[in-house]
C-alpha cells in the first residue's frame, strides 16, 4: 500500500528495500519472467491475436478475484462464487427467453438475486458465527442446485443478445488495427476489459484510500480491536459478501453473452482458482492485508500460464501441476517476506 | 479533586457465579488508580463492565456526575472511557496513523467518496509520536507489527490522549515488556495524568504499580477489600498481604 511505502525523501536503498518487500513485487517478477520465457519459446505468445484471446476470459475471473480480495482481507472467503457465476446468467436468460422481462430488467433481477445470496451468506457468518468456509460451501450447493433445477440441467440460449444494447455495453467488441469479422491481424478487445479496469481502480481506491477500506483491513487484522474502536465489523463483512456475489453474477452474465450460452454448470471450480489468484498476488489468507494490484498480477499469472503452457507445447492437462507449484512457491516466498516484515528487517 | 467515575453497588452474575459483589469504585480527575487482586478476584470483570464490554446485573455508574448506561464499548468511548487491552488494542497490519484514527478517520472531499485524509492523519500521528517520545525515526506509516511491545502500548496510550479520553484503563500494560520498555510505558502513564487524564492501572507486578499510581484498590473474591492504600504510606509487603488476605490472619 502506498502509505506504507518508504517516503519520497528516503534514501534510494531504503526505497528499493521497500519495493522488494512489497507483497506485489515477487508476483510481478514471476509474471515478467513467465512472459519472457513463453515469448522466447513461442513468439506468437505476444501476438495481438493471442493477447486479445487471453484477456477475454482473464477479466471474467478477474472481476470475481477483485471482490474476493476485499472479502479475504476482511478475514473471510466465499466458495459460492462459481455457483453464482453459473446461476445469475441462467436466471437472467430464463426470464428473458420466457418473455417475462426485457433483458435490462432480467439483468437487474439476476444482480438482485446475487445480492440476496451474498446477504444471506453474510448473515449466517456474522450473526450465527458459522465459519465462512461452511456457510459458502452450503451456499455453493444451494445455488448450483437452483441453477440446475431452474433449467432442468440444459443451457439457456443467449444468441438473441446480439441486438440488445445491454449486450453491447457489457461485452461489445473493439477491433484495433485488424480486418474483418475475426479482426485478423489486430487486437480484439471486449468491453468487459473496460469494466475490469474500472472495477480494479475502484477496489484499489476502496481498499487503500477510503475509510471503508481501513475498516476492511482492521476487520481482518484484529476484529476485537476494530470492534473496540466502533468499527461495525459485521456490517462490513455482510457488505463484502454482497459485493463478492454481485461481482460473480456480473462476470457470469458477461461470460454468458460472450460465449453465447448460459450453462447452469458453468463456473464449477472457479472458487478455488480465484482464491489462488488472490493469494498468489500477496493477499493474506488469514486476513488483515490485501492488495488489488497484487490480485491483478495474480490473475494475469494464472490465466497467462494456462494460455502459455499450451502454446509452448506442454499438454493442457498438466496445467494444474504448474498452478500447484506456483501456489506453493509463492506461499513460501510470502511467508518468508512476512517473517522478515514482522522482524522489522 | 472532582469525581470522574463513580461505580456504586455493582453486581455481576455469570450464570450462578457471583463475579462482582456490591462493588464500589471511585476515580477522581487526574488520578492514577492501581487495581490489584489475585487471579479470579474480579478485576477483569469490573473493567469489562466499566468499558462496556459486558453488561452488569445491577448497580449504577455515574460519569462526571451523570448516571449512564454502558451497553457497548462504543458507549464507553463516547463517555470518555478508553480501555487498552494488551492484545486487542491495535491492528498489527495497519500503520500507526491508521490505527490511531481507526473508527474516527478524518475525511476529505465529497462524502460519497469516503476518502480518508491520510496526510492529516500522518501529520497528527507524527506529532503524537514525538509527544510520547517514540519518534526516533519511526514514520507514522510504519505498520504496528514492526513495533516493539512498549512502542505499541505507547501508540495505544497516545491515541487515548489525542481523543481526550477522560479515563484511560490499562489492562496489564507492562506484561512481557523489558525493563526499559516498562519504564517507557510508566512514563507515558504519568504524562497522561499530567495532562489531566485519569487512569486505572491493572498489573500483576506490584513494583510497577507502586512506581506510578496515586492510590490502590484491592479486590478479592469479587469484592473491594481496600480502596485507599497509598504507595507513600504502605509497603509492598503490606499490600501483598491485603491481596492474599494474610492481613486478616495476622
Amino acid at each position: 500500500m502506498s502509505d506504507h511505502a518508504a517516503p519520497m525523501g528516503a534514501p534510494r536503498a531504503s526505497r528499493l528495500r521497500a519495493l522488494v518487500a512489497a507483497p506485489e513485487f515477487a508476483p510481478l517478477v514471476l509474471l515478467v519472467g513467465m512472459i519472457v520465457v513463453f515469448t522466447a519459446i513461442n513468439p506468437t505468445f505476444m501476438s495481438l491475436g493471442n493477447i486479445g484471446n487471453a484477456l477475454a476470459f482473464t477479466v471474467e475471473l478477474g472481476l470475481i478475484a477483485l471482490a474476493m480480495t476485499l472479502l479475504m482481507t476482511a478475514g473471510e472467503f466465499d466458495l459460492s462464487v462459481g455457483s453464482v457465476f453459473g446461476f445469475a446468467p441462467v436466471l437472467m436468460w430464463t426470464l428473458f427467453n420466457a418473455s417475462w422481462a426485457p433483458l435490462p430488467l432480467a439483468f437487474l433481477a439476476a444482480m438482485l438475486a446475487a445480492l440476496l445470496i451474498g446477504w444471506a451468506s453474510g448473515l449466517f457468518v456474522t450473526r450465527l458465527g458459522i465459519p465462512s468456509f461452511l456457510v459458502t460451501l452450503g451456499m455453493l450447493l444451494v445455488v448450483r442446485g437452483s441453477a440446475l433445477w431452474l433449467t432442468d440441467g440444459f443451457p439457456q440460449r443467449t444468441w438473441d443478445a446480439g441486438d440488445q444494447w445491454l449486450a453491447s455495453v457489457l461485452v461489445g467488441q473493439v477491433c484495433l488495427g485488424g480486418e474483418g469479422v475475426g479482426c485478423t491481424g489486430g487486437l480484439r478487445l471486449y468491453m468487459s476489459l473496460l469494466w475490469f479496469v474500472l472495477a480494479a481502480v475502484l477496489c484499489h481506491y476502496l481498499l487503500t484510500r477510503s475509510r471503508f477500506g481501513n475498516w476492511v483491513q482492521a476487520t481482518g487484522g484484529n476484529p476485537n480491536a476494530a470492534r473496540n474502536r466502533g468499527v461495525p465489523t459485521g456490517s462490513v463483512k455482510v457488505a463484502l459478501f454482497m459485493i463478492s456475489a454481485a461481482m460473480a453474477a456480473f462476470a457470469g452474465v458477461i461470460s454468458s453473452i460472450r460465449v453465447s450460452a448460459a450453462n447452469p454448470n458453468s463456473g464449477a471450480g472457479y472458487e478455488l482458482e480465484v482464491i489462488a489468484m488472490v493469494v498468489i498476488g500477496g493477499t493474506l489468507l488469514t486476513g488483515g492485508r490485501g492488495t488489488i494490484i497484487g490480485t491483478v498480477i495474480g490473475v494475469l499469472i494464472l490465466r497467462l500460464m494456462r494460455n502459455g503452457i499450451v502454446m509452448i507445447g506442454v499438454p493442457g492437462l498438466a496445467y494444474n501441476i504448474f498452478i500447484g507449484a506456483i501456489i506453493l512457491g509463492m506461499m513460501a516466498l510470502h511467508a518468508a517476506l512476512e517473517r522478515r516484515h514482522n522482524a522489522g528487517t | 479533586m472532582d469525581i470522574l467515575v463513580e461505580m456504586t453497588g455493582i453486581q455481576k452474575f455469570y450464570g450462578r457465579v457471583h463475579a462482582l459483589r456490591d462493588v464500589n469504585l471511585t476515580v477522581r480527575r487526574g488520578e492514577i488508580v492501581g487495581l490489584l487482586g489475585d487471579n479470579g478476584a474480579g478485576k477483569s470483570t469490573l473493567i469489562k463492565v466499566l468499558s462496556g464490554a459486558v453488561p452488569y446485573t445491577s448497580g449504577s455508574i455515574r460519569i462526571k456526575g451523570e448516571e449512564v448506561v454502558l451497553r457497548s464499548t462504543q458507549d464507553a468511548i463516547a463517555h470518555g472511557i478508553e480501555t487498552i487491552y494488551q492484545d486487542s488494542a491495535l491492528v498489527p497490519q495497519l500503520s500507526i496513523a491508521r490505527n490511531l484514527f481507526l473508527g474516527r478517520e478524518p475525511r476529505r472531499g465529497p462524502g460519497l467518496l469516503d476518502r480518508m485524509d491520510l496526510d492529516a492523519m500522518n501529520e497528527v500521528a507524527a506529532a503524537l509520536l514525538r509527544r510520547v517520545g517514540i519518534s526516533k525515526a519511526i514514520p507514522p506509516t510504519t505498520p504496528i507489527s514492526s513495533l516493539s511491545g512498549g512502542e505499541r502500548q505507547a501508540v495505544a496510550i497516545a491515541r487515548a490522549m489525542h481523543f481526550d479520553s477522560d479515563l484511560i484503563i490499562l489492562d496489564e500494560p507492562t506484561n512481557n515488556l523489558g525493563v526499559a520498555e516498562t519504564q517507557g510505558v510508566l512514563r507515558f502513564v504519568r504524562e497522561a495524568r499530567d495532562t489531566g487524564h485519569s487512569c486505572i492501572f491493572i498489573a500483576h507486578n506490584i513494583h510497577h504499580v507502586f512506581q506510578v499510581v496515586d492510590r490502590m484498590v484491592v479486590m478479592r473474591r469479587g469484592t473491594v477489600v481496600a480502596d485507599d492504600l497509598s504507595p507513600r504510606s504502605s509497603t509492598i509487603a503490606e499490600v501483598e498481604d491485603v491481596i492474599t488476605g494474610e492481613h486478616l490472619a495476622a
